[in-house]
């Protein structure tokens, strides 16, 4: 390649990462800024780190550390509970040839893609009427409309990986099939339900419509305390940066570990990366 | 031997079951909640229970007090700029990775942050960037020259909803980046060499050559992104609470007003029910169409 | 005769005999009497404005004085509502004490989801009942002849302005008493906004004023207030008997005021079209808006450059409060009066320790004491009860406490934003068309029409119209009447 080309190439290179990573880097910093020197303008990049925003939101008076508390348990609750239904049915799609397996398939996308608000609210009585109004396990349930089928697409990828023959070979050790599934397909298929389960847990933690409507002050979920700092006597700008900044973290680092199934993951398996 | 051939044949349903049962009673209780009460008058804050029948009302309702149609022209518009707007810069730096000069594999892995934020957080991140007085995005492009309206981006009802997908396509272009990249590199390097040896310059190897192979995998990715931005409803939340006026009003936005401000149960479950039926005949079209032939 | 557990009879000896002991003991010293059943805990809703960090400060006290623990959990405005409505819907106590918007009354009084608290108040005399403005009573706690709260922060709403400004144009100052304001109109108003716009001060170029455009709630809370004060009702009759909720929102009168409107927004900064209330209050203390209208509270929280930030603004010397103007010359004026009370859901377990948090919050004392809290300034002035207007230590903290006890006096909550049950819905609409009508996608004719056929569709689609409940002459002397006979006089 030519040299000029390679500078014109290595410019958009760097256009493209500081129009992707620049404004997350302005947020980061304005979690610590004083909050008077939110707006200062012109931008400056060197200040005196402030960590009150931190202190204010995590330790003192902290309402904020429940909340991290709450997206752990809600994250890990939903895909936790979504892992056993979609083993099973992701192990049926990838190993048995049967009627109506684009159906399901098609089925399984379509919920991912629906609108989730339009459960929502149909959510919000029921779990009033059978009393687990903002309980965790409300929100751990109702997210499985989105996990199940997630988890399933993404894991029968991966089980489709694992060779037929070593099932087989199981077989003929007079192993039957579940006792074949549980020595072989999920010992090979581990690295993929661990990515998998990252995934899971990611998009439940994104998640904020269901907590929106189902949680209650002490169980609601990091990225939905951001939003109660739309008070109407302020908005606290230091400290929507820092408690977004604390909710943003687990993604970053789980993607930046997945590295190379993020393609997989991000496409429910269906384009392998 | 029958009997392990019956066990056989019947397995997979029997561990397709529990997730079947669960996903279907998690869908047709709310479905079929919505749509006995879009028959009744349920309004929370005139009483906890249903107060009486009132046949097609409420879906009369939805079209006489809630800014319907304009919500179903924003969100289809937002669905549809968005998605080609994050295809096309996807693919400029697909291909930008796809040089694999040196820094690209570092690029890779972090050009995707963006996509790992929760939507509400990307709200929040440009409502700050985008603020009228002292957003550093507003000053750099006023800076610039570029013509910013002087209520802002959010505050104008020519941009509102541009904003809106603009955000979006600034969280998702980089997801279609690395995907129609891992797409470029599926291709066979052969084809290409034939093509080269061809003369066919890289201009008309990418569009007939390469654009085609990728279509599975474009026809995928644009189906999951134009529906997730059809969904659009945290980014509208926070950034402009579908203002000004109707501007950025989208219909999950409609949904959440009736049904979590207002709280009136019974219109929100006739608006959830057009809703559901727009939802399903497009993603039906699409598969029909574009996507029947995949093999799963 | 009375609902809750402890008879009248027994509660009033037990009252007897503590009290007389340790009345004015301490400033708390009424309270004491249920210190012998101390131990127990309250849970307290409230929501994030500032009188509930005033409320936090001084809570103490009232555990010290009581024995009764208090756990207080504040939530945002839309997380409060959700809350409280998914605890009524279940019947569950999910708190004893609840901060209760003016808006929410009349549907929580109807639907039984809070008790009245008049038996509390007729055998409680220190609760010093005839204190409190009728006004705020009638506006933020009354229903139905019944008082349902007690009023915890009222807010009017005043003028502020820059004095330094109006020196360099050489306008008079503003009347800051009624009394004063005889020729002071909506006219003048708008001459003076279009004499100081664009001026420039120190180097600063100033916008007339700014409005707060944010659609649907904060757009409605302010412009109610032009809207009220050219005359404007909402409904045929209400809330004097009998009601008729047949939508006049598309009067002249209306219609007037939003142009007007218009005019106000043009002489605002243009991004204002997005304002909450806060941005509002942030943009005045930033130093480059002359003068506007708001609610009381912005009266001290200007002072702060932002709130929470503890850092004084530039206008901070150089602001002045003034009364509203009226339409015409000496003409009618009504005040928007909204806020915020304590309630009591009917589920609550524990009432009777409830009632003494209420009547302890909501009293004299520890109003005064919300209002001398200095986190970050002060900032608690949203008295309600005429005693703490008349204290001195208060004036001096507040100077601004005779024009927005004026204004309080002139307030009408029931007029000016109706209580009516689906309150929400309609400012809903409302709010979004007059926030297209900003925008210019419609004339103010049209979207005053379009909030009139509207109305109408969801007030008769609530059976709203016509109105089949009976209806209660709701008016400020019934609640003068109703005040006196439970104060005893």
């Amino acid at each position: 390649m030519q040299r000029r080309h390679k500078v014109i190439i290595y410019a958009l290179m760097a256009l493209v990462m500081i129009f992707f990573l620049g404004p997350i880097l302005w947020f980061i910093l304005l979690a610590f800024r004083h909050p008077s020197e939110a707006y200062t303008l012109p931008p400056q990049l060197f200040f005196e780190p402030y960590l009150g925003n931190f202190g204010d939101t995590f330790v003192d008076p902290g309402n904020n550390a429940p909340q991290l508390v709450s997206s752990v348990i809600v994250s890990t609750g939903a895909t936790l509970l979504s892992l056993p239904f979609a083993l099973a049915s992701a192990y049926a799609l990838s190993r048995f040839a049967m009627r109506g397996k684009d159906f399901i398939m098609n089925w399984y996308i379509s919920l991912l893609i629906a609108p989730p608000i339009v459960f929502v609210i149909p959510y919000f009585i029921l779990m009033s009427r059978i009393g687990w109004a903002g309980s965790y396990q409300a929100m751990i349930v109702t997210l499985q409309t989105l996990a199940i089928p997630f988890s399933v697409w993404l894991l029968k990828s991966f089980m489709d990986e694992v060779p037929l023959d070593l099932e087989e070979a199981a077989w003929v050790d007079g192993a039957n099939r579940i006792a074949a599934f549980f020595r072989i397909i999920i010992p090979l298929a581990l690295p993929g339900i661990i990515v998998t389960s990252m995934f899971t847990f990611v998009f439940s933690w994104n998640n904020v419509i269901f907590p929106l409507a189902l949680s209650k002050q002490s169980t609601t979920t990091l990225p939905v305390g951001t939003i109660s700092f739309f008070a109407s006597s302020g908005v606290y700008w230091g400290h929507i940066a820092a408690t977004a900044v604390v909710a943003m973290l687990p993604p970053m680092i789980i993607f930046l570990l997945l590295g190379r199934y993020v393609v997989r993951g991000l496409t429910f398996g269906a384009v392998k990366g | 031997m029958r009997n392990r051939y019956t066990w056989n044949r019947r397995l997979p349903y029997l561990l397709l079951a529990p997730s079947v049962i669960v996903l279907l009673a998690l869908i047709l209780y709310p479905l079929a909640f919505a749509l006995c009460n879009s028959f009744w008058f349920w309004n929370l804050q005139m009483g906890p229970a249903p107060l009486y029948y009132s046949g097609l009302d409420n879906y009369r309702l939805v079209f006489q007090v809630t800014p319907f149609w304009v919500a179903l022209k924003n969100t289809l518009l937002l669905g549809f700029l968005g998605t080609f707007a994050q295809f096309w810069f996807g693919m400029g730096i697909a291909l930008l990775l796809h040089t694999h000069l040196r820094g690209t594999g570092l690029m890779r892995a972090l050009l995707i942050m963006p996509t790992t934020l929760a939507p509400v957080v990307a709200g929040f991140l440009f409502r700050y960037l985008l603020e009228p007085k002292g957003g550093l995005l507003l000053w750099a492009l006023e800076g610039i020259g570029f013509p910013v309206p002087p209520q802002g981006f959010l505050g104008n009802a020519n941009t509102a909803l541009l904003s809106i997908g603009a955000v979006d396509t600034w969280q998702w272009t980089p997801f279609f980046a690395i995907v129609l990249y891992a797409g470029l590199l599926s291709i066979n390097e052969e084809v290409k060499e034939a093509a080269q040896v061809d003369g066919a310059s890289a201009w008309r190897m990418f569009w007939s050559i390469t654009l085609p192979l990728l279509r599975p995998i474009a026809a995928f990715l644009v189906m999951i992104r134009f529906m997730q931005l059809f969904n659009s409803f945290d980014l509208v939340f926070v950034l402009t609470s579908g203002g000004p006026g109707t501007a950025s009003r989208t219909l999950s936005f409609n949904l959440y007003r009736e049904g979590l401000v207002n709280y009136n149960i019974g219109l929100t479950a006739a608006m959830t029910w057009l809703v559901v039926i727009i939802v399903s005949v497009i993603i039906n079209l699409y598969l029909f169409f574009i996507y029947r032939k995949r093999e799963w | 005769m009375s609902k809750q557990g402890i008879s009248r009879r027994d509660f009033l000896k037990a009252g007897g005999a503590a009290g007389a002991a340790l009345a004015g003991a301490t400033p708390l010293g009424n309270l004491a009497r249920v210190a012998a059943q101390s131990d127990q805990t309250i849970n307290v809703l409230t929501v994030g404005d500032p009188w509930d960090l005033a409320l936090r400060s001084v809570t103490d006290q009232f555990t010290e004085a009581t024995g009764i623990t208090v756990n207080i959990e504040t939530l945002g405005y839309t997380a409060l509502q959700a809350r409280l409505i998914n605890a009524f819907l279940t019947q569950s106590a999910d708190a004893d004490v609840i901060a209760v918007d003016q808006m929410w009354i009349s549907q929580m009084a109807d639907n039984g989801w809070i008790r009245s608290l008049d038996d509390f108040i007729g055998m409680d005399s220190d609760a010093n009942f005839d204190d409190f403005l009728p006004e705020c009573l009638y506006s933020l706690s009354t229903w139905r002849n019944q008082v349902w709260t007690l009023p915890i922060a009222s807010y009017a709403q005043g003028i502020m302005y820059r004095t330094d400004l109006f020196e360099a144009a050489g306008i008079d100052p503003l009347p800051s008493s009624v009394a004063d304001a005889g020729m002071w109109t909506w006219e003048d108003y708008f001459g003076i906004l279009e004499q100081i716009n664009g001026m420039d001060l120190d180097g600063t170029s100033m916008y007339g004023t700014t409005v707060i455009g944010f659609q649907p709630v904060p757009v409605v809370h302010m412009y109610s207030q032009l809207s009220a004060s050219y005359g404007t009702r909402w409904f045929t009759q209400f809330p004097e008997a009998p009601w008729d909720f047949s939508p006049t929102i598309n009067s002249e009168a209306n219609v007037a005021a939003l142009h007007d409107w218009k005019r106000l927004y043009e002489l605002s900064p243009p991004e204002s079209i997005n304002y909450l209330w806060f941005d509002a209050g942030t943009r005045y203390s930033q130093g480059d808006i002359g003068m506007f209208f708001h609610w009381t509270p912005y009266f001290y929280l200007v002072n702060n450059e932002g709130y929470l930030t503890g850092t004084p603004s530039p206008v901070v010397d150089k602001t002045a409060t003034a009364v509203l103007p009226t339409l015409t010359a000496g003409g009618d004026q009504v005040v928007s009066l909204g806020g915020w009370s304590l309630g009591m859901p009917s589920t609550s377990g524990n009432q009777e320790a409830a009632w003494q948090f209420i009547k302890w919050a909501t009293g004299a004392e520890a109003q005064k004491a919300m209002g001398e809290v200095n986190v970050k300034g002060h900032q608690f002035a949203d008295f309600s009860r005429q005693s703490n207007y008349d204290d001195a230590g208060l004036n001096e903290i507040y100077p601004f406490l005779d024009t927005q006890l004026e204004m309080m006096k002139l307030g009408d909550g029931k007029v000016v934003r109706p209580p009516a049950p689906i309150y929400t819905s309609l400012e809903g609409v409302y709010g979004l068309q007059i926030n297209q009508a900003m925008t210019g996608a419609v004339s103010p004719e049209q979207a005053l029409e379009t909030t009139e056929t509207l109305f109408q569709n969801i007030l008769s689609g609530n059976q709203m119209i016509p109105y089949g409940i009976e209806s209660f002459d709701d008016t400020l002397e019934n609640t003068k009447a109703l005040q006196a006979s439970l104060s005893g006089m």
